[in-house]
């Protein structure tokens, strides 16, 4: 019983060797959570990342799954990761060639809210972002139509912050129907 | 004509004496015609709409109860059927849709969310339509069973029938 167990040593996975090779400095950190590899990518360097991830014919991850954001700041122990950036943008990616996730997050200042727009890589950004931008305020340069998609044109806010109240700011009791084009 | 005797004792203030000579008054019989054709307006927007397609269809048949036309179009109907949640984006358009209805109009609030907001208590969810438009009978459940939407239909011909005004003019009469 006393033999010594064999740890298997698992390879590394080729997306994060080819990172390290060709974008080492945009890496802040990289885990694993039930089986999806997690990369966190500076922001100056996050367009690049994503193109690189997208282009490269051996990684190819054309496919993005999901673009969304979270609050962080009444997550102590999260905003102190990343130098108390509040809003993380999280791009969840798949790529059909290796069939393999890939989730990028990017950490994002509350005074600097602005992150280059996916949506010329990926066309299926476009609305993704416009969510993104709705429910937290996260501005992203270059998208083609950056305007809110699920709450009302003249909303004030960003209802997914943790800062807003759940029940609202009495939007649901005031309405002017004059004023209402619909 | 087709009018059975039942249908003549069925409908109230309608006398019929010996022969076929009915007696009644003007008002009796337009709301008697009114509550066995009305014709609804379905505005459903969540799961209470599933319910009202199954009361439309033929195992629950609201055609039996003179419902069954429904009316895609609210300049030809005279029941709204709010059937669902209403966010504050729908709701403008939910009130555009009941004021192009003409008069006389009746308003069923189906389920928990039209008639409180259910247990959506949130930022973009109307806490009930009835804050903004006249409703006249109000159904619990979530979703209601079809039976209570026929239910609410019934109710809503007894409020005719009895001559009883629709809820979005009760304000006009009072003064």
């Amino acid at each position: 019983m006393n033999e010594e167990k064999e740890v298997e040593v698992q390879p590394k996975p080729l997306v994060l060797q080819k990172l390290e090779e060709h974008h080492a400095d945009a890496l802040l950190s990289q885990d694993e959570t039930r089986g999806t590899l997690v990369i966190v990518v500076r922001k100056e360097q996050a367009y690049a990342v994503l193109e690189y991830l997208k282009t490269d014919p051996e990684l190819a991850y054309t496919f993005l799954v999901d673009v969304t954001a979270v609050d962080n700041s009444q997550m102590e122990s999260e905003l102190m990761q990343f130098d108390y950036a509040r809003f993380m943008v999280v791009y969840q990616l798949y790529s059909y060639q290796g069939q393999c996730r890939l989730r990028v997050k990017v950490p994002v200042h509350e005074n600097d809210l602005s992150i280059p727009s996916v949506a010329g890589l990926w066309r299926g950004a476009n609305w993704l972002e416009r969510e993104t931008y709705d429910m937290f305020g996260i501005n992203f340069d270059g998208h083609p139509d950056l305007r809110r998609i699920l709450m009302p044109d003249d909303f004030d806010g960003h209802p997914l912050r943790k800062d807003y109240p759940l029940r609202g700011r009495g939007e649901r009791e005031s309405f002017n129907f004059d004023k209402q084009n619909v | 004509m087709g009018l059975t005797n039942t249908d003549i004792q069925s409908a109230q203030g309608v006398e019929q004496t010996d022969g076929n000579i009915i007696t009644t008054t003007i008002d009796k019989v337009i709301n008697w015609g009114r509550k066995n054709s009305l014709w609804p307006m379905p505005f459903g927007t969540a799961c209470c709409a599933i319910e009202m397609m199954a009361t439309l269809a033929s195992k629950f048949d609201l055609s039996r109860f003179g419902s069954e036309a429904i009316r895609f179009s609210p300049r030809q109907s005279d029941l709204l059927i709010v059937s669902g949640r209403i966010s504050i984006k729908m709701m403008p358009v939910l009130k555009r849709i009941y004021d192009q209805m003409p008069d006389p109009k009746w308003v069923i609030s189906m389920g928990a969310c039209a008639s409180c907001g259910g247990v959506f208590d949130t930022y973009t969810l109307i806490q009930g339509v009835d804050q903004f438009i006249p409703v006249d009978v109000y159904i619990p459940g979530c979703p209601p069973r079809p039976e209570d939407l026929i239910d609410a239909v019934l109710q809503v011909q007894e409020k005719i029938a009895s001559g009883a005004s629709p809820k979005g003019v009760e304000h006009l009469l009072e003064t």
